[in-house]
C-alpha cells in the first residue's frame, strides 16, 4: 500500500505538470494557434489525467475529465470545429479539472455545481443536439470490420466492453528465444571507411576484416556507391565503405583495439545491434509507404510518417550511411521536440539538492578559513600553497555557482498559476483583461521561486483591480475595451526583476494624497514627488478601494506585500502615468542562500553589509559632519545632507559613538532609495557569505537580516540596512514616507 | 509453465505514474526484469540495445506512439516475435481493430487490476509461475 501512496504522490506531481501544459496548450488555441500538435497534447493531457485516476479510483475526476477528454477527441479530429470560443470553454474547465485535481488531492473542494454545469456546457459542444445520431467520432459502427481471426466464441474475449470478438496471439517465451538465437544478441554493426591516408601507409581493410574475424564471425558488405566513373576516378583516393556485422562475445574496446594502428585513417562507427536505426526506420517507412504489406488506414498513413520522419532526422547517421536516409516528408519535423539519445530529465528529491547546496556553503566557509590561515602563517602568494588555495578558491566557486544552477528554476512554474488568476479577477471584477507574459524562462533559485507567487498575485489583482478601467470607461477613453497586464521577468544586475503593468487609468495622486492625509499617514503640508505619491501606496493603514472588494482587498495591503518583498532582501515600487497605466517593479536577489557582502568592523565585533545596498565607502572630513538635533547628526555628501548612523550603537554593541572621522563610513541606499551613513570602524573587504538563517537557528533580530560563518569561524551579523535606517528614522523625528535627502540650503 | 520472474517486460508509458503502476503491478505478479521507456521512440531504442519478451504499451505518447512501436517491433525482424499488450481505454475499440491488424498480442482496458494484467498476460503465455 505504501507504494502505491508514493505512486500517488507521483501522479499528483505529474498532474501538476499536466495541467501546465493543458493550460498552455489552451492559452495557445485561445490566440489562434491550435494546430494538430497542440490539440493533440491537450488532448494528451487530460487523458493522462483520466487514466492515472481512473487507477486510484478517484471517480469525481475521472468523470469530469472524461468528458473533458470526450470533447477535446472531437475537437482532435475535426468534428468539432477549433475555435477562440471554444478555447475559452476549454480554459474554464481546465480551471475546474484543476480543482477536480486539488480536492483529489484533499486540497480544498470542487464547486461541484460549477463542475455539472461545465460538464453539461461541454457535452452540449460535444454534441449540440444532445442526438444519438449525431456523428460522433468515436463512433465506430462505420469503421472497417476488423480481420478478427476466426475462433470458438469461448476462446474470445469480450469482458472489456469492447463489444468485439478477440483472440489473444499467444506466444511461448522459447519461440522468442529461438528467433532471437537467429539473430543473436551480440551483434554489431562496425563501419569502416578508410581513407586514401590508410593505403598509403600500406595498411589494407583486409587484414582488419581478418581481425575482426577472430573476435567471431563476420559478414563483410562492400558500399561502393561513392565510387566515382573510371574516367573520374582518382587511383590514389579512397571511396568505399565496409559494413560489417560481427557476432561476438567481445566488448566494444575490442572492437576498437583492431582498429588500433589506423586510428585517424579511417572513419569508424561502431554499433551495436543489427543495423544503425536510422536503417529501421527506413524499412518501417518503405513498410508504411507499402499499402499491400499492412494497409494502415488511408487517411492515416501521412500522419504516423510525419510522426516517425524526424526520428530518422535526429539519429546520428555515419556519412557513409546517408544516402540510405529517407526523403521522408517531414511537414512537421521542426516542431516536434526531440531530446538526443541519451538526453533524459532525472527527477531528483529536492532535499537531497538542499543538503548539497548546505554542504558547498561549508566548504566556502572551509576554505574561506583555510585563506585566513595561511595569511596568518605569513606565506608567500607565490608560494606553491598559496597557488593551490586560490585554484581551490577558484573551483569553491564554480562548485557553487553549479549547485546552484541545478537548484535554479524558470519562473515558469509561478508564471503559468497567473493566466488563471487574470482570467478570476477579470470576471469578478466585471473587466476584460488579458494576460501578455515575457521572459518566462528567466532563472532564479527555486528558494525564491517560492516566495514569487505571492507578490505576483497581489501586484496583478492590483493591476486589474485598481489599474484596469471598467470597458466601458476604457471605451470613453479611446481605448480596446479589453485591458493589458503585463507580467515580466528579466535579470537585471545579479537581481530578478518582475514586472507587473497595466494599460489603465494610471494611479490617482490626488485620491492618493487625500486619502493619505486624511488617514494620518502623512502631514497636510508636505511636499511630495509624483513618484513619492505613487510609493504612499505601499504604506501601512493604505487602502484606495471605495468597497473592499473581494479581490484586492484580502485583508492584505500593499504595505504587507511591500515587507514580505523587503523581508527577502527584495525592493518593490510603482510608477504611473495618468491615463496610460502604472508598473509595478518587484526586485530580488537571485539566490537567498549566498551574498555579496562587505565585511566590516563595528565596536570589535564583525558585521556583514550587503554589498547591493552599498553605494560607496568614504572617509569623512570633520567640516563634512555636521550635528542634527541632540544626538543625530548628518553628513554633507556632495550636494546633499545624509543622516549619519552609528551601527555600533544601533545594535547595542556601544554607548557613545566615535567621531565618523576616526572610521570609515559606508554610504548605502535602502530599498525605498533613502540613503544613510554607516559608520563602521574599518573595512576588511568584499566577500561572498553563505547565509545563515536568524530565524531558523535563534529568532528575529532587529536591524540583522542573517548571519554567516567567517573565515575564522567566528559568526559575523549580516546587516539589514533598512531595518538600520528605519531604526534610526524612529529615534529621529516624524515618521516620513520616504526619507527625502536634505537639501543643502543653506 | 513460463516463470514469470525470467520473462523481461519493456513498460512503456508518457506518464510517470502509469509507467509506476504498471510496474508495481508487475511485480506483484512476480516480474522481476522490468524496464521502462518514455515514448516508442525510446523504447524502440532500448528493444534494438537489448530484446525484451514483453512489451506492455500505452498508446497515446508524444513522438512515437503505441501502435507505431507496434509496427516498429513487427518490421524488425531480431525482435519481431516480442509479445506485445496494448493498453488502452474503454472507448479505444476501433484502436484495438488496428492493434490487431499490426498484429498485437493481447489488449489491456484501462484502469485494470492486477489479476487482470495477469490474465491479459496468460493469456499470451500461459499460465505464470
Amino acid at each position: 500500500m505504501d507504494e502505491l501512496e508514493a505512486i500517488k504522490v507521483t501522479f499528483f506531481q505529474e498532474c501538476e505538470e499536466l495541467l501546465a501544459d493543458l493550460e498552455g496548450g489552451l492559452l495557445a488555441m485561445e490566440e489562434g494557434a491550435g494546430d494538430l500538435e497542440t490539440v493533440n497534447a491537450v488532448f494528451r493531457a487530460v487523458h493522462s489525467i483520466k487514466g492515472g485516476a481512473g487507477a486510484f479510483g478517484l471517480e469525481p475526476l475521472v468523470r469530469f475529465a472524461h468528458v473533458f477528454e470526450t470533447l477535446l477527441d472531437a475537437v482532435r479530429s475535426g468534428a468539432v470545429p477549433n475555435t477562440v470560443e471554444l478555447a475559452a470553454v476549454l480554459l474554464r474547465a481546465s480551471d475546474i479539472l484543476a480543482d477536480h485535481v486539488s480536492a483529489a488531492r484533499g486540497l480544498g473542494d470542487v464547486d461541484m455545481g460549477a463542475s455539472a454545469a461545465m460538464a453539461a456546457e461541454l457535452e452540449t459542444w460535444t454534441d449540440p443536439n444532445a442526438s444519438p445520431a449525431a456523428a460522433a467520432p468515436v463512433a465506430v459502427e462505420d469503421a472497417a470490420p476488423a480481420p478478427a481471426p476466426v475462433v470458438d466464441a469461448d476462446d474470445a474475449i469480450d469482458d472489456d466492453g469492447l463489444g468485439f470478438v478477440f483472440v489473444p496471439q499467444t506466444i511461448s517465451v522459447e519461440a522468442q528465444a529461438a528467433d532471437t538465437d537467429l539473430i543473436p544478441a551480440n551483434v554489431w554493426t562496425v563501419s569502416i571507411r578508410p581513407k586514401s591516408d590508410l593505403y598509403r601507409k600500406a595498411n589494407e581493410t583486409a587484414l582488419l576484416l581478418r581481425e575482426l574475424n577472430r573476435l567471431g564471425p563476420i559478414t563483410a558488405t562492400l558500399d561502393d556507391s561513392a565510387m566515382p566513373p573510371l574516367e573520374e576516378l582518382d587511383p590514389e583516393a579512397a571511396y568505399v565503405t565496409w559494413s560489417v556485422r560481427l557476432e561476438t562475445e567481445d566488448d566494444e574496446t575490442a572492437i576498437r583495439e583492431v582498429f588500433e594502428f589506423v586510428d585517424g585513417d579511417c572513419e569508424l562507427e561502431i554499433t551495436r545491434g543489427e543495423a544503425p536505426i536510422a536503417a529501421v526506420l527506413t524499412s518501417l517507412l518503405t513498410v508504411a509507404e507499402a499499402p499491400a504489406i499492412v494497409e494502415p488506414p488511408a487517411e492515416l498513413a501521412p500522419v504516423e510518417i510525419a510522426a516517425l520522419a524526424p526520428v530518422a532526422e535526429i539519429t546520428p547517421v555515419a556519412p557513409a550511411a546517408k544516402p540510405a536516409a529517407p526523403a521522408a516528408p517531414t511537414p512537421k519535423a521542426t516542431q516536434v521536440e526531440v531530446p538526443g539519445p541519451g538526453q533524459s530529465v532525472i527527477r531528483v528529491d529536492p532535499e537531497r539538492i538542499d543538503r548539497l547546496i548546505d554542504l558547498v556553503g561549508e566548504l566556502v566557509i572551509n576554505q574561506a578559513m583555510l585563506a585566513q590561515r595561511v595569511g596568518e602563517y605569513g606565506i608567500a602568494p607565490s608560494s606553491n600553497l598559496a597557488m593551490g588555495l586560490d585554484e581551490l578558491e577558484q573551483l569553491t566557486r564554480e562548485i557553487q555557482d553549479s549547485v546552484m544552477a541545478i537548484r535554479a528554476q524558470p519562473v515558469k512554474s509561478v508564471f503559468q498559476r497567473m493566466p488563471r488568476l487574470v482570467r478570476e479577477v477579470a470576471n469578478m471584477t466585471g473587466k476584460q483583461a488579458r494576460l501578455v507574459m515575457d521572459g518566462e524562462n528567466t532563472e532564479v533559485d527555486k528558494t525564491v521561486i517560492e516566495r514569487l507567487s505571492d507578490p505576483i498575485t497581489h501586484m496583478l489583482r492590483n493591476a486589474i483591480d485598481h489599474g484596469l478601467e471598467n470597458p466601458e470607461e476604457r471605451k470613453a477613453a479611446g481605448k480596446n475595451p479589453e485591458g493589458v497586464v503585463r507580467l515580466a521577468a528579466l535579470h537585471r544586475s545579479g537581481r530578478i526583476v518582475i514586472e507587473v503593468s497595466d494599460d489603465g487609468k494610471g494611479i490617482n495622486r490626488e485620491r492618493v494624497l487625500s486619502i493619505a492625509v486624511k488617514k494620518g499617514l502623512i502631514a497636510p503640508d508636505l511636499q511630495l514627488t509624483d513618484e513619492e505619491i505613487d510609493n504612499l501606496i505601499f504604506l501601512p493603514g493604505f487602502s484606495t478601494a471605495d468597497k473592499i472588494s473581494d479581490v484586492s482587498g484580502r485583508g492584505v495591503g500593499m504595505d504587507v506585500v511591500k515587507r514580505s518583498v523587503q523581508a527577502l532582501g527584495g525592493r518593490i515600487s510603482i510608477t504611473s502615468r495618468p491615463g496610460q497605466g502604472s508598473t509595478f517593479t518587484l526586485s530580488l536577489p537571485l539566490t537567498l542562500a549566498v551574498l555579496d557582502g562587505m565585511v566590516v568592523d563595528v565596536a570589535g565585533e564583525t558585521l556583514v553589509v550587503p554589498l547591493a545596498a552599498i553605494v560607496e565607502s568614504l572617509r569623512p572630513k570633520p567640516e563634512e559632519v555636521r550635528p542634527l538635533g541632540p544626538v543625530g547628526s548628518v553628513l554633507a555628501v556632495r550636494d546633499s545632507f545624509v543622516p549619519l548612523i552609528d551601527v555600533g550603537r544601533t545594535l547595542g554593541y556601544r554607548d557613545t559613538s566615535p567621531h565618523p572621522c576616526e572610521g570609515v563610513v559606508l554610504l548605502v541606499e535602502g530599498e525605498d532609495g533613502s540613503r544613510a551613513a554607516l559608520v563602521a570602524d574599518a573595512i576588511h573587504g568584499q566577500r561572498q557569505v553563505v547565509i545563515k538563517s536568524l530565524e531558523q537557528n535563534y529568532q528575529q533580530v532587529e536591524g540583522v537580516a542573517a548571519a554567516t560563518i567567517l573565515g575564522d569561524g567566528r559568526v559575523a551579523l549580516i546587516l539589514d540596512v533598512d531595518a538600520t535606517i528605519n531604526l534610526r528614522r524612529r529615534e529621529g523625528g516624524a515618521p516620513r514616507p520616504t526619507e527625502p535627502t536634505l537639501i543643502a540650503a543653506e | 509453465m513460463p516463470q514469470a520472474s525470467t520473462i523481461s517486460v519493456l513498460v512503456v508509458d508518457d506518464q510517470l505514474t502509469m509507467r509506476a503502476l504498471i510496474r508495481n503491478a508487475l511485480q506483484q505478479i512476480g516480474f522481476k526484469d522490468i524496464r521502462e521507456a518514455p515514448d516508442g521512440e525510446e523504447a524502440l531504442k532500448n528493444l534494438l540495445a537489448k530484446p525484451a519478451n514483453l512489451v506492455i504499451s500505452d498508446f497515446n505518447m508524444p513522438k512515437m506512439d503505441g501502435l507505431a512501436l507496434l509496427r516498429a517491433v513487427r518490421s524488425h525482424p531480431p525482435i519481431r516475435q516480442t509479445a506485445f499488450v496494448m493498453l488502452t481505454g474503454r472507448a479505444d475499440r476501433e484502436l484495438v481493430q488496428r492493434a490487431v491488424q499490426f498484429g498485437v498480442n493481447n489488449y489491456c482496458v484501462k484502469p485494470f487490476t492486477v489479476q487482470g494484467l495477469r490474465e491479459k498476460i496468460e493469456q499470451v503465455f500461459g499460465q505464470l509461475t
